[in-house]
């Protein structure tokens, strides 16, 4: 097979930073939380919108509705990672990303056990709901939730 | 965290980084997400010069204004982030065919995994992350200065990452052709 290498270049980005002035890292750090925080409200509000959402999708009528009917699902889920990712809510996004991975790993022809979704979005409400120190009770949740994984996609990773 | 070329490597709190001026893209389908991300590089003092929110709006503003730095959501309706990158790598446009490039995203499915590897991006950071770890690959793909190869349907950076030898037999067959003058170099030189 042909290789064509193109000469290794500076990229503008990597001249701009060497440049005098700037911010330290521990600045911009500071910096950027500071504005993310002003979101953190805002986050908690689309993710219980989505979870709402998640909760209410009723299962598809037939086969023809439901590759739409899980995509949908998927970007729901996907919504709420995309929200939580940046406020320390681990146990969230570990919850939505489960779901992602069984939609993801649903076989094209069977039908999907609409169950799943029903149980994320219970769980996913339970999880906002617990206080911040119960450790246990998080966990507890998020274990039934990979077992649910573990069940339906064989080999599933811990 | 491992060492990979840079990658991983913690950034001291005291090291200074300047990005003003830095002309940075963001492409993502989800307004609130494009928000915080948005924010979190404010915080690093990266103003956004163009936010689009699909590959549609970006690929016309490529066309006529240079960028130094795009992070784009793989998952978009429409043109996707990653059939972005690949068409991006293609254009011509030079530099910003070149530009450094991280994708983000809340989750990837199984079946887009080799097209993350492939599509030509400079890096992939997969959700929940933080405003550390976004910093350290800026920085990173700032200073990526790997090679961009043309390889059948890639075109992208280099994606060979390790610098350690291949512990098995050689089997890229230019490297087996300069081993093969190589040997008969030395050869030579012992006669």
């Amino acid at each position: 097979m042909t290789i064509i290498t193109h000469n290794r270049r500076r990229s503008r980005l990597s001249t701009l930073i060497d440049q005098p002035g700037g911010v330290s890292v521990g600045t911009a750090l500071k910096r950027a939380h500071v504005n993310l925080a002003e979101y953190e409200a805002r986050s908690r509000q689309v993710i219980e919108e989505q979870v709402s959402a998640l909760a209410a999708m009723t299962p598809p009528s037939g086969p023809d509705e439901a590759s739409a009917a899980l995509d949908k699902a998927y970007g729901r889920s996907s919504a709420v990672i995309d929200a939580a990712g940046p406020f320390e809510m681990r146990d969230i996004c570990t919850a939505a990303a489960n779901l992602c991975d069984l939609i993801d790993a649903a076989p094209e022809d069977q039908a999907f056990d609409w169950r799943i979704v029903t149980v994320h979005a219970q769980a996913l409400r339970l999880l906002l709901t617990l206080p911040t120190e119960a450790d246990d009770a998080r966990a507890q949740v998020l274990e039934s939730l990979k077992d649910v994984l573990k069940a339906k996609v064989p080999g599933a990773k811990d | 965290m491992r060492g990979m070329n840079g990658v991983g490597e913690t950034l001291r709190e005291s090291a200074v980084f300047n990005f003003d001026g830095a002309m940075t893209m963001v492409i993502d389908d989800s307004p609130f997400a494009m928000e915080l991300t948005a924010q979190a590089l404010l915080g690093f003092g990266i103003k956004v010069r163009h936010t689009c929110a699909d590959a549609a709006e970006a690929i016309k503003i490529l066309q006529n204004h240079p960028v130094d730095l795009i992070l784009v959501d793989c998952e978009m309706p429409g043109m996707s982030g990653y059939e972005f990158v690949r068409w991006l790598r293609r254009s011509g446009l030079d530099p910003n065919a070149y530009a450094p490039v991280i994708m983000t995203a809340a989750h990837v499915r199984r079946s887009k995994v080799s097209e993350a590897r492939d599509c030509g991006a400079n890096f992939l950071i997969t959700k929940p992350f933080s405003a550390g770890v976004l910093l350290e690959r800026i920085v990173w793909v700032a200073k990526d200065n790997r090679p961009f190869l043309e390889v059948g349907d890639y075109f992208g950076p280099d994606r060979r990452f390790r610098e350690e030898p291949w512990p098995g037999p050689e089997r890229r067959s230019e490297e087996i052709r300069k081993a093969e003058f190589e040997a008969q170099r030395r050869g030579s030189i012992d006669l």
